[in-house]
């Protein structure tokens, strides 16, 4: 069957080949036109197919989601998935989410508009299974079905689907091929949002079933709530950290200046991905230096679990972890009795702190929470900083983080300092609310199990860097001509950094990513020049 | 056919209650996390020249945006909402291809909206001594004379509208995978009803049957067509009063859910502070204890208790 034939009733097939695979994927522009300039898909391994399924469109991203052994596991597994489709349905087990759930469960027209929204069906080439009405149709399917059972009002109803192991196994790789980026809710003339059906999903499989990827849970919001971050990070090794940052500081500054640590009454209570301290300490970094050149009355946590990693992948997956997290936060910066949050660049956390956990505490506990852009516009406007724009005097382009500009309204801030800092900044298109996902989202940027990175790199991510490749054309495949992609977003960078990688586009085009404080840091009058594609090898610090 | 007299009463107020009904049922559900979606109409301000409902900002653009008061713009939020409920913007924007047939029949319906108005206002017209009709001349009729119009062109942009998209459905291979029989069926039905209307329309072109249903319902008799042929017009409304009947039931009732997704979700994005209406809800909805829990072994220990360590 070819995969244009597939249908969301299809996901009960009992086939041990999968439902659909790439055919043709979206052409990229020049120079990545040609043949050769990008690697093949990595063929499945047999014992993978054995073990985990491999039946939707042959990548595994689910590396929890086991194929049962026995026909009673098989049973106990669709009891459990059905158990997860009442509780999510149920206004007392699922009370945060029931309206906006029902609504999008109920009203879709299947008018098929948001499918030309989606990244992930275009750069596919239009897999069906992509559509983002695929996943959510066949959810649709099969609560009609279980409701209704094989009545003639199921069938009358769209509720013609099997509901066995290949069903809830398929359904349960489908929620992850969705980023959570909300783009086809934006066209959708219902407003229903197909992103928000897919981590409904996704919810059923965690929190009934215990079924998630380890990188979100086991070694993500599990280990953080155990050690105080994702990365494994504990309160010592933090404050370690700290003192290495502090010594590059020097190094690159010729100052010393004292990273503020649990300062009590503090203004503001700076909050990072500790993943940046790891992956790119060069963004923590920038900003104490900022920070402090500014002369901001400023902090960092080290205090009890969460207070210095912002993430909260429970976002993503599991309402539960989501609130453990969220409130855990809250209250780490509650007891240092900060005036205010401010999140520093990272997408997915500056949605979980001002939006998602928003309402998880009282009013009264509820520290005003701001975007780190703001600030830095604010700093700069106020001239407490001087800024020599010619110093970053290449192209410059800005992605958008879904989760901050599509679903909290941050557009302008950002482009302001690129005005004031890049002299040859250009937009990306289309950009701001519009924007695509970086392909990254919703989870996918930490998530590298068997060759779920080739559904990222090849699928999920292809439209960002055809964005990227369009933004260049003019100085692409000029060689000398360092480019920039200014990616303020922990989760983005991580995405960026392995299509960049990928696609070879650093060794082979000079295209590089980064922040925008590192931007900023690269305009200040230091002697060095604070990029690293732009220093000399004596310049390292 | 008293009989028609009283079930098209039920079938219109049974299609109010219905309605009501089902907003009730959205409208008491718990409060949600937050989920809006940008653009937000009512978002107004801005950084430079720009409001930010042109390009999708928030107060969160705002520098210390907890110390500022928000620029709310509820005209804008007016005329977004007008131009959705008019012209189902979003649609022409994203999908002009459906938008042609999808509009046509949305505009009929709106377009026998207004036909109901005047047929209504004939018929109060009437009762009280006016005349309307084609020949006497003043607002009488101007009345007749828009009513014929309105009803005309509503019943038949509905009935291409409807069956354009039944037949759109069939004929593309990827919208035909998506339709369930019910779509059709719902479909089929307005479609039907359209039809009927028009088959009567044929027996009296200029719908004299409207007012006199009316002039029924108002005086409480029996609906007794003067032109009209009396079995068309039953069937046409046993056919329409099921039709309202069955919207409510269905996800034709958007016009409810599109209310609820729109105020209450997408562009519902008033934070939690100290002091406010969000707050307050927030803190009365916390203190729910939900009866049942999930199963997964995480749900029931939490990772940082003695337990878990
Ligand atoms: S645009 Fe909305 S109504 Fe249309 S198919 Fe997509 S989700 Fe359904
Ligand atoms: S949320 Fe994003 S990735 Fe998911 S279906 Fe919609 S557009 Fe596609």
């Amino acid at each position: 069957m070819s995969c244009k034939d597939v249908k969301p009733q299809d996901l009960g097939k009992k086939t041990s080949e999968p439902l659909c695979t790439v055919e043709k994927l979206m052409p990229l522009p020049p120079p990545y036109d040609k043949p050769g300039m990008e690697p093949d898909f990595r063929p499945l391994k047999d014992s993978w197919k054995e073990d985990y399924c491999a039946t939707l469109d042959g990548f595994i991203g689910v590396d929890t989601l086991k194929r049962p052994k026995t026909k009673e596991e098989e049973e106990e597994m669709i009891k459990k998935f059905l158990s997860g489709v009442d509780k999510l349905l149920s206004e007392d087990t699922n009370r945060s989410w029931i309206q906006p759930l029902m609504i999008s469960f109920e009203y879709c027209a299947k008018c098929n508009t948001c499918s030309e929204a989606c990244h992930i069906f275009k750069s596919s080439g239009e897999m069906e299974i992509y559509r983002p009405i695929f996943r959510s149709e066949a959810f649709r399917k099969i609560v009609t079905k279980y409701k209704k059972g094989n009545s003639f009002l199921a069938k009358f109803m769209g509720g013609d689907i099997d509901i066995n192991i290949e069903t809830v196994l398929r359904l349960g790789e489908l929620a992850y091929r969705c980023n959570l980026c909300r783009r086809c809710a934006q066209t959708c003339p219902l407003g229903l949002d197909n992103g928000l059906m897919a981590k409904e999903i996704r919810k059923i499989f965690s929190m009934e079933m215990g079924i998630a990827p380890k990188p979100l849970h086991e070694s993500g919001t599990m280990k953080q709530l155990k050690t105080g971050s994702s990365t494994g990070i504990t309160k010592d090794a933090f404050l370690d950290l700290i003192e290495f940052l502090e010594d590059d500081i020097e190094e690159y500054t010729g100052k010393r200046y004292k990273i503020p640590i649990d300062k009590k009454g503090a203004d503001i209570l700076l909050i990072h991905n500790a993943g940046e301290f790891m992956a790119w300490p060069q963004n923590p970094m920038a900003f104490a230096i900022l920070f402090e050149e500014a002369g901001l009355n400023w902090t960092m946590c080290s205090d009890d679990f969460i207070g210095y990693d912002n993430v909260n992948y429970g976002i993503w997956y599991d309402d539960v972890q989501a609130r453990r997290i969220g409130v855990a936060q809250k209250k780490a910066a509650q007891k240092l009795g900060v005036k205010r949050i401010v999140v520093g660049e990272c997408g997915h956390s500056h949605r979980a702190y001002m939006i998602s956990t928003d309402r998880m505490v009282a009013p009264e506990d509820n520290i005003p929470v701001e975007s780190c852009f703001p600030l830095m516009l604010e700093i700069l406007k106020s001239g407490s900083i001087r800024i020599d724009p010619s110093r970053n005097n290449f192209p410059v382009t800005l992605h958008d983080p879904c989760n901050y500009v599509r679903s909290m309204g941050i557009v302008k801030p950002q482009r302001e300092i690129l005005k004031m800092i890049a002299p040859k900044f250009r937009e990306m298109t289309p950009n701001g609310v519009h924007n695509y996902c970086c392909g990254g989202g919703g989870g996918f940027a930490i998530m590298n199990s068997f060759n779920f990175e080739d559904f990222r790199n090849k699928i999920s991510s292809r439209m960002k860097f055809h964005q990227i490749v369009e933004a260049f054309q003019d100085t692409i495949e000029d060689k000398s001509i360092p480019k920039y992609v200014c990616a303020p977003c922990s989760n983005c960078k991580g995405a960026l950094r392995d299509i960049l990688e990928f696609y070879d586009a650093t060794e082979k085009f000079n295209v590089h990513y980064d922040g925008l404080v590192e931007l900023i840091l690269n305009a200040m009058p230091f002697e060095k020049p604070f990029l690293h594609f732009l220093r000399d090898e004596e310049d390292e610090f | 056919m008293v009989f028609l007299t009283i079930f098209t009463y039920v079938a219109l107020i049974g299609f109010v209650v219905l309605s009501a009904y089902k907003a009730y049922q959205y409208a008491k559900m718990p409060m949600h996390s937050r989920f809006e979606l940008y653009p937000v109409p009512k978002e107004a301000g801005g950084i430079g020249d720009e409001e930010r409902y042109h390009y999708g900002g928030s107060f969160y653009e705002e520098y210390e945006w907890h110390k500022k008061p928000r620029k709310v713009s509820h005209l804008s939020e007016i005329i977004d909402m007008l131009k959705e409920m008019l012209f189902i913007k979003i649609l022409f924007v994203n999908n002009q291809r459906q938008w042609w047939l999808c509009y046509a029949m949305h505009l009929g319906f709106y377009v026998l909206f207004a036909w109901t108005a005047c047929s209504f206002l004939g018929a109060v017209g009437q009762l009280v001594g006016f005349t309307v009709n084609a020949t006497t001349g003043g607002w009488g009729t101007i009345l007749y004379y828009i009513t014929f119009l309105l009803g005309i062109s509503g019943a038949i942009l509905v009935a291409v509208g409807s069956i354009g998209m039944v037949l759109k459905r069939k004929k593309d291979a990827v919208l035909r995978k998506y339709t369930n029989p019910q779509d059709y069926f719902n479909l089929l039905f307005i479609f039907a009803v359209a039809v009927s209307g028009l088959v009567v329309w044929v027996t009296d072109p200029f719908f004299n049957y409207g007012r006199e249903i009316f002039k029924a319902l108002l005086t409480f008799s029996p609906i007794e067509p003067s032109i009209a042929n009396e079995t068309a017009l039953a069937v046409h409304i046993v056919l329409l009063g099921l039709l309202l009947l069955y919207i409510p039931m269905t996800k034709m009732s958007h016009y409810v859910g599109k209310y609820f997704v729109f105020h209450e979700v997408i562009w519902s994005n008033d934070p939690n502070l100290k002091g406010t209406k969000t707050g307050e809800k927030v803190r009365k909805a916390l203190q729910y204890k939900p009866k049942r829990t999930w199963s997964a072994p995480h749900i029931s220990v939490d990772p940082r208790s003695d337990e878990a360590k």
